[in-house]
């Protein structure tokens, strides 16, 4: 078997954000796996996802117990549907996070579009997170 | 003659803090094991001789200082040279185990299992290189919950921000969202819970916040002039909106034990409590609930129950958001409604719907892997009318007990006392 998480932040690296599709029933697995999470097929090929999909509600994050991401707090943690179908969830950008009461009036505008982008997370390894245009 | 193996002992140390709560100090792993595991043989009135084989829980080997777990506990438990062995699915841990007793006796192999699991989550070995378990150190949360997260994929979902603060805020969201409740109403909701958690805990002398009194007596203490006010004071801030932090866990050390037997009849005279259904579902991160919903469903069945037949309901509440949530998911509630039901009193132990008499994780405490047997405790007792203060008046046909494993391991248990 190759090595599926080191190929997919290797792909983070050349810019591309990588799912696996499912030869057998469609299923589009993101993050990658080895074993469709639909029908357990091994039967799997990489695919380049839209990086589109909707923000379904966010909360912030990085105050307990807070160490690793402190440098980041306050930041806003949320779930977004891509369009693929599966649900994803990560830090989102372009959401308001100072106040609780800004955070329930960000809330009450979703689900909105939001785009996925790569950025240095911690320890400098790319992640995806999600922004909101 | 039960149709099903049965619970005929049930045991459980004080929970709180090893480095401050006098029942715990200076107590090693093995010797916590062994106080709920001999309150367990006494209740069930078995010898250790009688026991044929135990299973063992534990998560966290860097404060247990015991990896092995069952080799290390054998002789503790008065079990030297039984068969045992130690198995780990987090914080659903004990349920795991008393239906795989459940199982291993049902298939005839063994007649009598003990399970028991333990925890340290507040203190660790004060050196890293002479690692004596009775030097011991307070255990910051950074440090519990880096490794607590070690459940969680780490491949991806722990390297892209996540946090259990953000759970916690997240779950809360979700049932606002899907069931179009405010966040005044979910507020005053989650003050309800920490109430009836706080008042089940201050009559559960086992609890961590036993001593501490309900959530109204802590108010005053503090000196606010009402309950509401101290809910919403910078003493109880947001872990993740729109989630608090008396809506979480409180990390606990403790141990729990629980003895499964094919011979209910042959040791006491106490009601013996048939495990009816078991069911687990384990998966991988992210989340999307469906695990929850195989496991209620596999248990129910195997039960032959319905959840319109459920009389006592326990949910996994290191998120207090499980009172709403998973109450529904079990079927306890009708969709959307379980937080009206708390509101107007119905799951307290006193209501038509007792849901969590014991305290849960924030007021019994959580040890990890003692947890679900501690709930286990709290389910035994009720059935016997063995609770005291909090004794549910109804009587209780049918219960469920649900746990989740970090991150996540689902399993669900029903009960039936013994006819």
């Amino acid at each position: 078997m190759e090595p599926i998480v080191k190929k997919w932040y290797d792909y983070l690296e050349e810019g591309k954000i990588m799912g696996m599709k499912c030869n057998d029933c469609g299923q589009i697995n993101f993050p990658p796996i080895s074993a469709c999470r639909k029908c357990r097929s091994r039967n799997l090929e990489w695919t380049e996802i839209s990086g589109e999909g909707m923000l379904l509600m966010y909360t912030t994050s990085g105050y307990w117990p807070g160490e690793k991401f402190a440098p980041y707090a306050p930041f806003a943690y949320g779930q977004v549907l891509l369009k693929e179908g599966t649900i994803f969830a990560t830090k989102i950008d372009g959401v308001p996070v100072s106040s609780p009461e800004e955070i329930e009036k960000g809330n009450s505008e979703l689900p909105a579009p939001v785009k996925a982008k790569i950025i240095d997370g911690p320890g400098g390894r790319k992640v995806v997170v999600f922004e909101k245009a | 003659m039960a149709k099903n193996p049965c619970i005929i002992g049930v045991g459980m140390t004080k929970f709180g803090k090893s480095l401050e709560t006098p029942e715990l100090k200076d107590k090693t792993f093995q010797e916590l094991l062994a106080e709920a595991a001999f309150e367990a043989y006494d209740d069930a009135g078995i010898s250790p001789e009688e026991i044929d084989a135990f299973i063992v829980g534990n998560m966290l080997p860097q404060t247990s200082l015991s990896n092995s777990q069952a080799t290390n506990a054998s002789d503790w438990l008065g079990l030297r040279c039984k068969p045992g062995f130690h198995i780990d699915t987090a914080c659903s841990t004990t349920l795991n185990a008393v239906g795989v007793a459940r199982n291993l006796v049902a298939s005839g192999l063994y007649r009598n299992i003990l399970v028991v699991g333990g925890e340290f989550t507040t203190s660790y070995p004060a050196d890293d290189v002479n690692l004596f378990p009775l030097d011991r150190k307070p255990l910051p949360d950074v440090k519990l919950w880096n490794w607590t997260d070690y459940a969680v994929d780490h491949n991806f979902g722990y390297q892209h921000f996540y946090g259990f603060d953000a759970l916690n805020g997240v779950s809360g969201l979700a049932y606002m969202k899907t069931n179009n409740v405010s966040f005044e109403d979910y507020d005053r909701t989650m003050l309800q819970v920490n109430k009836n958690v706080r008042l089940h805990a201050s009559t559960n002398p086992k609890a961590f916040m036993y001593e501490y009194g309900t959530l109204e007596e802590e108010a005053e203490r503090e000196g606010f002039s009402s309950v509401e006010e101290y809910w919403k004071s910078d003493k109880n801030p947001f872990i993740g909106w729109p989630t608090r932090r008396k809506s979480a866990l409180n990390p606990a050390d403790g141990a729990s034990a629980i003895i499964v037997s094919s011979e209910p009849d042959k040791y006491n005279k106490k009601l013996p409590i048939e495990i009816a259904g078991y069911h687990c579902a384990a998966y991988n991160w992210p989340w999307d609930g469906s695990a929850d919903v195989i496991a209620f469903e596999g248990a129910y069945k195997m039960a032959g129950i319905k959840p319109k037949d459920i009389d006592y309901l326990s949910v996994h509440d290191c998120l207090q958001s499980a009172h709403l949530d998973t109450s529904e998911t079990a079927g306890y509630f009708e969709k959307g409604t379980a937080w009206k039901a708390i509101l107007d009193g119905r799951t307290r132990f006193d209501g038509d719907k007792p849901l969590n008499t014991s305290g849960g994780r924030h007021g019994v405490g959580h040890a990890f892997e003692a947890s679900a047997g501690a709930d286990t405790y709290e389910i035994v007792k009720q059935m016997r009318g063995e609770a005291g203060a909090r004794q549910v008046k109804k009587p209780i046909n049918i219960a469920v007990q649900h746990n989740a494993g970090y991150a996540l391991h689902i399993t669900v248990v029903v009960y039936k006392p013994a006819k």
